[in-house]
């Protein structure tokens, strides 16, 4: 085939049969229930899910590089926590937003360089500073919910706006994740920083030959991870209004399923952010097809966890036939 | 990748996705011909028998009232994670919610859906600010109960000596009431050194090994005193492993809390009575649906505090006496559970508009 022809060719967005996937399952759910394609049912669901969706987003980052983090949900509970009762302590609500994402951004830091300094893996590292950051939270709030009821506090801008005291015609948390899609996709894909995580994912060892400074990379990427999830706890406790001891704890499943989902394989060398936020939404619509369609809460486990494994595994069959056709 | 092989890999999993959700769908009870009301019950975890048995009695009070129950909740234990399923209930159309409130981070949300008009009910766990009314437990009272019950059992108020407080969930406002009621009472004998509140896990396997951890520590210690509904079951274990006398209280009846009674490893269990606190829900909400009552304000409804020990067996609100026995078959007998509370539905459950006090009676 000539170049000129080659080059004409439509190419499909490397999403498109994810997106395929989401409309058929909303398709599926709405013809057998109709109420669930209602505008705000389903912009509904895209607020609620979309901070696990953008924990996916970010997480793309680490499973690019062949890594994972277990942590990422403790340190969205303690951001939330340090801004929380800086805001109860009196300090602005901007300062105290500010406190909050630096206090994630600085756990994601610890998480790289104990990484790099023991030489392990981040599993193995998160999984010792995952309790870590639980036992802070759970001695900062004495165990309990954080609860910023002040009027001063509540009619902020920030808890109106993002607790949807002042409606918007699409829910602000939703454009705020979407935008932070943007960013995180731009800078995957189109800078260097990005290129460098996904040539480390692909040859550790040969990104480090072609003196790509990859322990730096990877403690910065672990900081990037602990910033968003720190924003994350900042939007849920904007969202909710509170943050609980158990916040965060059981978003590990969903948020890393999402992004294997969207297709970004756990081998690492590739990723797709805007993948994960449609991974993020089947997710959530397996959780709101099943309420819809009256599916005892016996049933839903299997349900949701027959999905996600069919998932994982057909992605590990399709990445097998690669490696072998390469 | 070619887009084939990824396009096919995708269909695969909306094909089978839709295959599983018709197979699922068609696996629950066909909708009767006529329109019923449909309620959502939300418990904030799956698999636990003390939940269990208020599920079993939810279903009960919805095949008796002629309404359709729909169970969801979420595997593990977490507020945002429960709320996201009451919010899908409310927008599925259901026409009533009963749910449990673990989180503070639920109320807004909750309050959000009561104010455009779907009526909640909460049961079991107490969301402080939900304009809803509470079926629970009296728990700084209970909590109290259970305190002196031990504190008689060793020594009264000139005990001295150690006694190991458990909490599986810290935080979790009932049982932070619980444990307030606890101490209290223990505070009574001044010897009495409190060892904890210690985090002892809701899974049962957690929950034994943080209770054979604790008594390893602490093998001297008078009593251990748990908060939640693995705890008594693990303490008798624990007591039967150790060889020790250990006295070991705790809440809830389920099977394995009463064979520790049973068999002498355990000795106080106090009940918050499951079946008041998945029946009267749905007897609220379907009364003011269809007799057009409001419920949009806080309100405390008492399921009760069973007290039983190995020889006695106290139920509340003047129920029939019970043996030991009976209450063992019982808890293993979906239908002899119903016999045994028809007066009970037949009284204080229907007449719930007479028993609705204000919330401050929850913590009195």
């Amino acid at each position: 085939m000539s170049e000129k022809v080659k080059s004409r060719r439509f190419k499909f967005p490397e999403e498109a049969s994810v997106i395929f996937a989401l409309l058929v399952l909303v398709g599926i759910v709405g013809a057998m229930r109709p109420t669930f394609l209602k505008p705000e049912n389903l912009l509904n669901l895209a607020a609620s899910y979309s901070i696990s969706a953008l924990l996916a987003g970010c997480i793309v980052y680490l499973l690019s590089m062949g890594e994972i983090d277990l942590s990422f949900g403790w340190i969205l509970n303690l951001s939330a926590v340090v801004a929380g009762l800086a805001m109860i302590a009196g300090v602005p609500v901007w300062i105290a937003i500010i406190f909050g994402i630096c206090a994630g951004g600085f756990m994601g830091a610890i998480n790289g360089v104990l990484t790099v300094v023991m030489r392990l893996p981040l599993i193995i590292v998160t999984l010792g500073t995952a309790s870590v950051y639980q036992g802070v939270s759970l001695i900062s709030n004495k165990s309990g919910s954080v609860v910023p009821t002040e009027k001063k506090l509540t009619e902020n801008i920030f808890f109106r706006v993002l607790g949807g005291d002042i409606e918007t015609p699409i829910p602000f948390i939703l454009i705020f994740v979407v935008f932070a899609f943007l960013v995180l996709h731009l800078t995957l894909h189109k800078t260097r920083f990005g290129y460098r995580i996904l040539a480390i994912g692909s040859n550790p060892e040969a990104a480090r030959l072609a003196g790509i400074p990859t322990k730096k990379i990877k403690i910065l990427t672990c900081t990037l991870m602990g910033v968003v999830s720190g924003i994350g706890g900042i939007l849920f406790l904007g969202f909710r209004g509170a943050v609980d001891p158990s916040t965060g704890a059981n978003l590990l499943l969903p948020v890393v399923a999402a992004a294997i989902i969207g297709g970004t394989p756990l081998s690492g060398g590739a990723g797709t952010v805007w993948g994960s936020l449609v991974g993020a939404l089947i997710v959530g619509v397996i959780g709101v097809g099943i309420v819809f369609l009256g599916i005892d809460a016996v049933w839903s486990t299997l349900v949701t966890g027959l999905v996600i494994l069919f998932a994982i595994g057909v992605d590990q069959i399709v990445r097998v036939r690669k490696n072998r056709a390469s | 990748m070619t887009i084939k092989s990824r396009h096919a890999r995708f269909s695969a999993i909306a094909v089978v996705t839709a295959l599983i959700f018709s197979a699922s769908a068609v696996a629950t009870p066909a909708q009767a011909a006529q329109k019923r009301l449909t309620i959502g019950f939300v418990v904030h975890v799956i698999g636990n028998p003390f939940i269990q048995q208020i599920i079993d009695a939810a279903q009960m009070a919805a095949r008796d009232l002629n309404v359709k129950l729909i169970v969801t909740g979420p595997a593990g234990a977490e507020g945002d994670a429960q709320l996201t399923a009451v919010q899908n209930l409310a927008a599925s159309g259901v026409d009533g919610i009963a749910t449990s409130v673990p989180a503070a981070s639920m109320v807004k949300g909750l309050n959000t859906i009561i104010k455009a008009g779907t009526p909640i009910v909460m049961f079991n766990g107490l969301g402080e600010g939900v304009n809803g009314p509470y079926v629970g437990e009296k728990s700084v009272e209970s909590g109290r109960l259970l305190g002196k019950m031990v504190l008689d059992k060793i020594g009264g108020t000139t005990a001295k000596g150690g006694v190991i407080v458990g909490n599986c969930y810290p935080g979790f406002p009932v049982l932070e009431n619980r444990q307030k009621g606890v101490l209290e009472s223990l505070a009574k004998a001044s010897g009495v050194k409190i060892i904890g509140p210690s985090d002892v896990k809701v899974d049962s396997a957690a929950n034994f090994a943080a209770w054979q951890g604790l008594l390893a520590a602490n093998p001297d210690a008078l009593a251990m005193v748990g908060l939640c509904a693995p705890d008594v079951e693990s303490i008798g274990k624990v007591n039967a492993a150790a060889k020790s006398k250990t006295i070991g209280g705790g809440y809830d009846l389920t099977t394995g809390n009463l064979e520790a009674l049973a068999n002498g490893t355990a000795h106080i269990s106090l009940g918050q009575t499951p079946f008041v606190q998945g029946y009267l829900p749905v007897q609220v909400l379907v009364d003011s649906i269809r007799n057009k009552i409001k419920i949009n304000k806080p309100g405390f409804l008492n399921s009760g505090t069973e007290i039983v020990t190995a020889t006695s067996v106290i139920e509340p609100f003047g129920s029939k006496p019970l043996t030991f026995a009976a209450l063992q078959k019982m808890s293993a007998s979906k239908a002899l559970t119903r016999k045994y509370y028809d007066p009970l539905v037949k009284s204080y459950i229907k007449d719930w508009q007479k028993n609705l006090k204000p919330i401050s009676d929850e913590s009195a």
